[in-house]
């Protein structure tokens, strides 16, 4: 699981090796914010990957419990994770458990941190987490540098059946989701009825599908919305009592598959689909045009097969 | 002027725009935009070392700034600005094992053409275009990329059914506004992933109503797995039928007609 890489980096090589004259990686500066009683938001940048917020760009959430904080995910790099942990140790009395919402590495590649504790991920997460750790690790390392050093990502443990989850006095219903991802993991931390969404909800933020199924995605967020909840925390953006993620995440869905479908009918080529950037209603969200261009690679096809016919074959 | 068509989703102009209309960036006579290696090399072995030779922000290039899926990195480009009668379009891309990706002879089609190629390292990716009595106009774009393109196997061959479907064509043409957009099933092996010998297409043709040629393009190891090739055809030929032939290097041949 580990390559012989990344042990290098984050093992024995780097304790051992002089360090070379470059620049030490910056520190990650977090800014909690209780958003319901005992439940800590720490949001992530509402960007990309980038140099500028060494990969901090999804939202933590920590569940405040006798025995230590409820952690839902573990933040997108070792020393991301650490900061974190840092802040559970010592604001929260440690941490009880922690959880990864599903498998893209913002929400897990911190993991390390909290290893000594449980994490709690579906099975098909933990799956989708040792399989491509790989891939994802190397991709990381290439756009952020010297803020991955040390990370080495660490699979979650797959949860058993069952719909709920208790520690220190706290409950939390869990819901096996999916269509953001092929396994999304939402929580509802009973006491304050807050609703822990992770990547089904984006909230001025532009969503992301590398591995999106926008079918499953919307039955997921009827699903949800037709829970009672006092709060909303996203997987990205900010924190909000009202429905506008649920309005926003279902615009963008179908925004962005009318503006995909429509292309390939009129005889658009991929290249001029991206160009032409997000739909009018979205340029401004965080991360746009960026993650509109890589959906419009990653969805592309989905959409070419409908607009081209069948005219022929081997002959 | 250009015949890319971002302009027909709401706001897509301005969004062409924005992202610089597929202009290289700018430099000196005889100066090379993406001030690589690999282009003098280049210049000298696929283009023959013309004389004279310039960038030019009239040969437009659209292709992402990072590649997102190296093994599909959609690409088009626009010679409508070149002066003089495009003969050809050579597209090569600068760090590539194979940097010849295909060479496009426009004949009676518009100078236009997208495809998609696999990418193994980041660099440049140009457009070439060899005009009558004019000297060879370089446009292109650079995609931030971190390999694997190449030397990765078709994900085809992960599938134990992967021969289902193979040589399959599917098509459209758009008279309105000339469009014709093709793809084929064909796994466009390059050789250079383990133990899977090179097989991939050679080259597409399109020949019109009477069975006379209308345009060409020569392909090569680069191209996609899959590939779809747009073209944008003149009114009279837009009205159709355009017969679709292509062939690969193991023999086979592939052939489909679209209609108005
Ligand atoms: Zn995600």
């Amino acid at each position: 699981m580990i390559s012989r890489r990344q042990a290098l980096i984050g093992g024995t090589a780097a304790l051992m090796l002089p360090l070379p004259a470059r620049p030490a990686a910056p520190e990650y500066r977090l800014s909690p914010q209780q958003v319901a009683d005992g439940v800590w938001l720490i949001e992530g940048a509402r960007d990309s990957f980038g140099p500028r917020n060494g990969g901090a760009i999804c939202n933590i959430v920590m569940l405040a419990t006798h025995a230590g904080a409820i952690v839902i995910d573990t933040g997108g790099t070792a020393r991301h994770g650490a900061a974190l942990r840092r802040f559970a140790d010592q604001k929260l009395g440690g941490v009880a458990a922690s959880f990864n919402t599903h498998h893209h590495p913002d929400h897990w590649f911190g993991n390390q941190a909290f290893a000594d504790r449980p994490i709690h991920v579906l099975p098909m997460t933990a799956r989708l987490q040792a399989g491509n750790a790989q891939a994802l690790s190397d991709g990381l390392y290439r756009i952020l540098g010297g803020w991955m050093s040390g990370t080495a990502p660490l699979p979650g443990n797959p949860l058993p059946a069952g719909d709920g989850f208790g520690a220190g006095g706290r409950d939390l219903r869990l819901l096996a989701l999916s269509g953001h991802s092929q396994a999304d993991l939402a929580l509802v931390d009973r006491a304050t009825g807050t609703l822990i969404a992770g990547d089904l909800l984006f909230l001025d933020r532009a969503p992301s599908f590398p591995d999106a199924d926008a079918d499953m995605w919307r039955a997921s967020l009827d699903l949800l919305a037709g829970l009672p909840a006092s709060g909303i925390v996203p997987g990205h953006g900010p924190f909000a009592r009202d429905s506008r993620a649920f309005v926003q995440t279902r615009a963008y869905l179908d925004g962005f598959h009318d503006r995909m479908a429509r292309a390939a009918d009129l005889g658009l080529a991929p290249s001029e689909a991206l160009a032409a950037g997000p739909m009018p209603d979205f340029v401004g969200l965080g991360a746009n045009p960026e993650e509109y261009r890589r959906a419009v690679i990653q969805r592309w096809r989905d959409f070419e097969d409908q607009a081209l016919p069948l005219i022929g074959g081997s002959v | 002027m250009t015949l890319f068509l971002c302009h027909m989703l709401d706001s897509g102009a301005a969004g062409l725009a924005a992202y610089g209309g597929g202009a290289a960036p700018l430099a000196g006579k005889g100066e090379d935009p993406f001030d690589s290696g690999m282009w003098d090399l280049h210049r000298a072995e696929y283009l023959g070392d013309p004389a004279g030779w310039q960038a030019d922000r009239g040969m437009r290039v659209l292709a992402p700034r990072a590649a997102e899926d190296p093994a599909h990195v959609p690409v088009i480009v626009d010679a409508t600005d070149v002066q003089g009668q495009v003969r050809r379009i050579v597209v090569t891309i600068d760090y590539s094992p194979l940097p010849l990706a295909l060479v496009f002879h426009p004949g009676r089609a518009k100078p236009v053409l997208g495809f998609g190629v696999k990418y193994e390292i980041a660099g440049p990716i140009r457009a070439t275009a060899l005009a009558d009595g004019v000297p060879a106009r370089m446009g292109g774009a650079f995609v931030d990329a971190m390999g694997g393109g190449c030397t990765a196997p078709a994900a085809a061959h992960a599938r134990p059914d992967w021969q289902e479907g193979f040589g399959q064509m599917r098509g459209r043409l758009w008279p309105a506004t000339g469009r014709l957009r093709v793809s084929i099933r064909h796994p466009m092996d390059t050789g250079l992933a383990d133990g899977i010998p090179a097989h991939h297409l050679t080259g597409l043709r399109l020949l019109d109503g009477q069975g006379d040629l209308i345009a060409s393009v020569d392909l090569h190891e680069p191209i996609e797995e899959n590939p779809a090739l747009t073209f944008t055809l003149p009114p009279d030929l837009a009205a159709g039928p355009v017969r679709i032939e292509a062939r690969d290097t193991n023999g086979y041949s592939f052939a489909g007609e679209v209609t108005a």
